[in-house]
């Protein structure tokens, strides 16, 4: 009897304490996002937005530019590496191999993203510390987002209407193009969504490769000149600038991490509709 | 109908395709590759190896300069370890919170919000270090400055949840319901079964998911930069927790805008990268064989 | 292994349009078919029946190679389209399938509009566009009896047909290629009785300009439609005759036990 007892209220410890650690985990991301909200967007003005040092117009441009460029740039690649993965791969210890890259480009540090990103293309392609340079780096840093994305849109594509085509005497590339590709087509721009929302945020890799902090000429002219980015804006206020006033860096941090939350749910609503209206 | 010059150009973008599979592994060589080009000179003035990896005193701008990485990589492991003390326990416990216990309404915040903590930028994170938490633990423990490791395993901890919990979500889910049944049919209560049964059973998943989350940490350079101080200095015992201290991430990301392109410091730092990049290979190649040999989660 | 192949395997005479020769296939290490030798006559059904599992959709997929698709899957012996072995070196395997058309257990169209499924081989094979495209598209319907339901409805979604509706529009897709052969691999397994009927009366139809080959194991399926019908066992031809020698008057006792229902 005494043994059964203890046992019940063990586990009435032990669920309390996993309840503990969901809490734990929960409440200080509703406490970032409080603070973020409260303070960040109390601080911001239209000054901020429009004109004046420290606006954050030139920022946000620098980041849609960036991270625009490296989708233009992630999307052709990695869609295709996807489809090679989904369509045309037949196992083996290629494949192995190459879903073995996949996991360690995906955890590779981002700075050493930064470092390779200087020695190609800022250094032995010569594009200097730019826009374009930047851009391939953070490209890299996504690719194996967007294929993992784009092979598992392409893998909810029944067989079904894959032999449909073949037995009409398709051939494989016009079955990809024809009736694959349209169809996980909606399930990869999610996943590209989801990529350059993590490159909005992403600092480490554009350190040395295409940010750069300054007042009085933000804006890029062409793709090899640096840019002003949110992320670096935000670092370089806080740790190096001085006399910065603080509702700026509270402001400059919320927009952030609204564009960044923003995209992520943005891919999130179109995974859930996409999920609904599924014609097959 | 099927011209050969339709079929030509099916035969070119069916090249081109399989060229882009290859091109993760090539892309993974040529990182390999330009990193240690520029830091093979370091390799060849430093030597012995030992004195590189092992020396006490990193101090690249005085002179003779000295690039001794033990510092640095001591700092790496501190925080690293730290962060591994505090997202382990949590992370798998949110996991099994979330594969055994939770309510469907539970599960419906807890999963988002892991979402959320993953997509949270990591000058983020360090933003707030440096000007909230940072300070009120420094007031609240007496500590001379509000920039320490222990903080920076903190906010690590918190951004290596969302791996841990993901991954290990998935290997308890992979467990068979027909291992929980049948526990629970000969009378054991459901914690006793999680406790003996499901997460046995789910190890390998659940060691993977670690190792990963350690490569996450390991990886993680802005919050570390802002948050750790700016101290090359070897930590001492368990106090070098609460005082500043670098990491090998934070050193590169410090220093290279002042390292003039060719010079020894700049192909020190990009040593520092190798030593970063052969370690999460090794980590992440470890993980994914563990995973393998279990029979598949998928990372 | 008991070689009854020569005595229970009919012959049929006048023109042949597919012929197996020694057919074997293996999927890895399991062999699905052995030594299947049959013709199959011109613009005739013939009919697969037996057990499942026994391999008859495998010969199926051998005879527009489809098979090809599945990784582990190797044939043996030769496959004659009018004399010629499809599975020769210098086959055009998309060009054969335009020759051979099939039609899947499961209806399978395109999430495209009726119309699009419709022409999508004509889009890949011809150069017929606008109004050349409609009439194709329009003779396809009629051919396989949905014109009328449809005609009206030919930009809406597919897959908002009916069950049989649907597979109808599948034969109407494979008949839009102008195929000489039309592989039916159970058509009518995922449809209700009404719509199993009017297919059936389909390919009483089809039979006069098409040659048909189905795979069915409703045995009542086969006696109503076909001319000749082969029983598969275990990957094996037991019998392949005239269909009411088969159900009548089988020779071989394994025949006679399957159409009695004496084993399913």
């Amino acid at each position: 009897m005494m043994r059964v007892v203890s046992a019940q209220n063990t586990e009435k410890l032990a669920f309390a304490g996993l309840w503990l650690c969901a809490a734990i985990v929960i409440l200080p991301v509703l406490g970032i996002i409080v603070v973020l909200a409260w303070r960040g967007a109390s601080a911001l003005s239209w000054d901020l937005i429009g004109g004046g040092p420290h606006s954050l117009l030139a920022p946000i441009v620098g980041t849609i530019l960036l991270v625009a460029l490296t989708g233009l740039i992630a999307a052709p690649l990695g869609v295709a590496a996807a489809v090679y993965l989904s369509e045309y791969s037949r196992g083996g210890t290629l494949v192995r191999l190459i879903r073995l890259a996949i996991v360690n480009l995906a955890g590779v540090p981002s700075v050493v993203y930064g470092l390779f990103g200087l020695a190609l293309f800022v250094v032995l392609f010569q594009f200097g510390r730019s826009l374009l340079a930047g851009a391939c780096t953070l490209a890299l840093l996504v690719l194996p987002l967007v294929i993992s994305t784009s092979e598992e849109a392409l893998r909810q594509v029944p067989g079904s209407l894959r032999h449909a085509s073949l037995a009409l005497g398709a051939s494989q590339w016009q079955t990809v193009r024809r009736v694959v590709l349209p169809n996980a087509l909606p399930g990869i721009i999610t996943g590209l969504i989801l990529s350059i929302g993590r490159a909005a945020g992403e600092t480490a890799p554009i350190l040395f490769t295409a940010a750069f902090y300054s007042l009085t000429d933000p804006f890029p002219n062409s793709l090899l000149d640096p840019i002003l980015v949110l992320p670096y804006q935000l670092f370089v206020m806080t740790t190096e600038v001085p006399n910065v006033a603080p509702a700026t860096k509270w402001a400059t941090a919320f927009v952030l991490l609204a564009i960044v939350l923003g995209m992520n749910l943005v891919a999130v609503i179109l995974r859930a509709r996409l999920r609904g209206s599924r014609r097959w | 109908m099927r011209s050969s010059i339709a079929r030509a150009w099916e035969w070119l973008i069916e090249s081109a395709i399989r060229l882009a599979g290859v091109l993760a592994i090539i892309f993974v060589l040529l990182i390999f590759a330009f990193l240690l080009r520029d830091a093979l000179p370091t390799f060849a003035e430093q030597t012995p190896l030992s004195g590189l990896l092992g020396g006490h005193e990193w101090r690249p701008t005085s002179e003779p300069a000295q690039f001794g990485m033990l510092p640095l990589i001591l700092g790496s492991l501190y925080v690293t370890v730290g962060a591994l003390v505090i997202a382990v326990p949590l992370g798998l416990g949110c996991a099994i919170f979330v594969a055994e216990i939770a309510p469907p309404w539970m599960r419906e915040i807890l999963k988002p919000t892991v979402e959320v903590l993953a997509a949270i930028p990591s000058v983020v994170y360090g933003f707030l270090g440096l000007l909230m938490i940072g300070p009120w633990l420094a007031d609240v423990f007496g500590l001379p400055i509000g920039q320490f490791a222990a903080l920076g395993s903190l906010l690590l901890a918190f951004m290596a949840i969302p791996t841990i919990v993901s991954i290990s979500e998935d290997a308890l889910r992979n467990v068979p319901v027909a291992l929980r049944d049948s526990s629970l049919a000969l009378g054991a209560t459901r914690w006793q079964t999680i406790v003996r049964v499901i997460v046995p059973a789910a190890r390998s998943g659940l060691i993977a998911a670690s190792l990963l989350g350690l490569a996450r940490a390991i990886g993680e350079t802005m919050t570390v930069l802002m948050v750790t101080g700016n101290a090359p200095v070897m930590p001492r015992a368990l106090l070098g927790f609460l005082r500043p201290i670098r990491t090998m991430t934070a050193t590169i990301a410090a220093e290279m805008g002042e390292a003039a392109h060719g010079s020894s410091h700049y192909h020190a730092l990009f040593a520092i990268g190798l030593v970063l990049f052969v370690i999460t290979f090794l980590i992440n190649t470890v993980a994914d064989v563990v995973v393998r040999r279990a029979g598949g989660v998928q990372t | 292994m008991p070689d009854s192949q020569p005595e229970n395997i009919l012959r049929p005479p006048g023109e042949i349009k597919l012929e197996t020769k020694d057919l074997d296939m293996y999927y890895g290490n399991f062999q699905a078919l052995t030594n299947v030798s049959i013709a199959m006559p011109s613009r005739r059904i013939t009919a697969l029946i037996g057990p499942s599992g026994c391999g008859k959709s495998s010969f199926l997929r051998c005879l527009n190679r489809m098979n090809d698709v599945i990784e582990q899957a190797r044939v043996d012996g030769q496959v004659l389209l009018d004399g010629r072995d499809i599975y020769s070196e210098d086959t055009d395997v998309v060009a054969l399938r335009k020759r051979v058309g099939m039609v899947f257990q499961r209806p399978n169209p395109f999430p495209m509009s009726i119309y699009e499924n419709v022409a999508y081989g004509p889009r890949l094979h011809t150069t017929a566009r606008g109004a050349e495209l409609d009439e194709i598209v329009e003779r396809s319907l009629h051919a396989a009896a949905l014109w009328d339901e449809v005609k009206d409805k030919l930009p809406q979604t597919a897959t908002d047909l009916s069950g049989g509706q649907q597979q109808r529009l599948c034969i109407a897709r494979v008949l839009a290629v102008e195929p000489e052969v039309v592989l039916m691999d159970e058509p009518c397994s995922a449809l209700d009785p009404t719509a199993t009927f009017r297919i059936e009366e389909l390919m009483t139809e089809l039979m006069e300009n098409y040659t048909i080959v189905i795979v069915t194991h409703n045995m009542y399926q086969a006696s109503r439609v076909s001319q000749y019908t082969g029983f598969f066992l275990m990957g094996e031809m037991i019998e392949y005759n005239h269909t009411e020698q088969i159900f009548e008057n089988p020779a071989d006792k394994r025949t006679d036990d399957y159409v009695r229902g004496r084993f399913g």
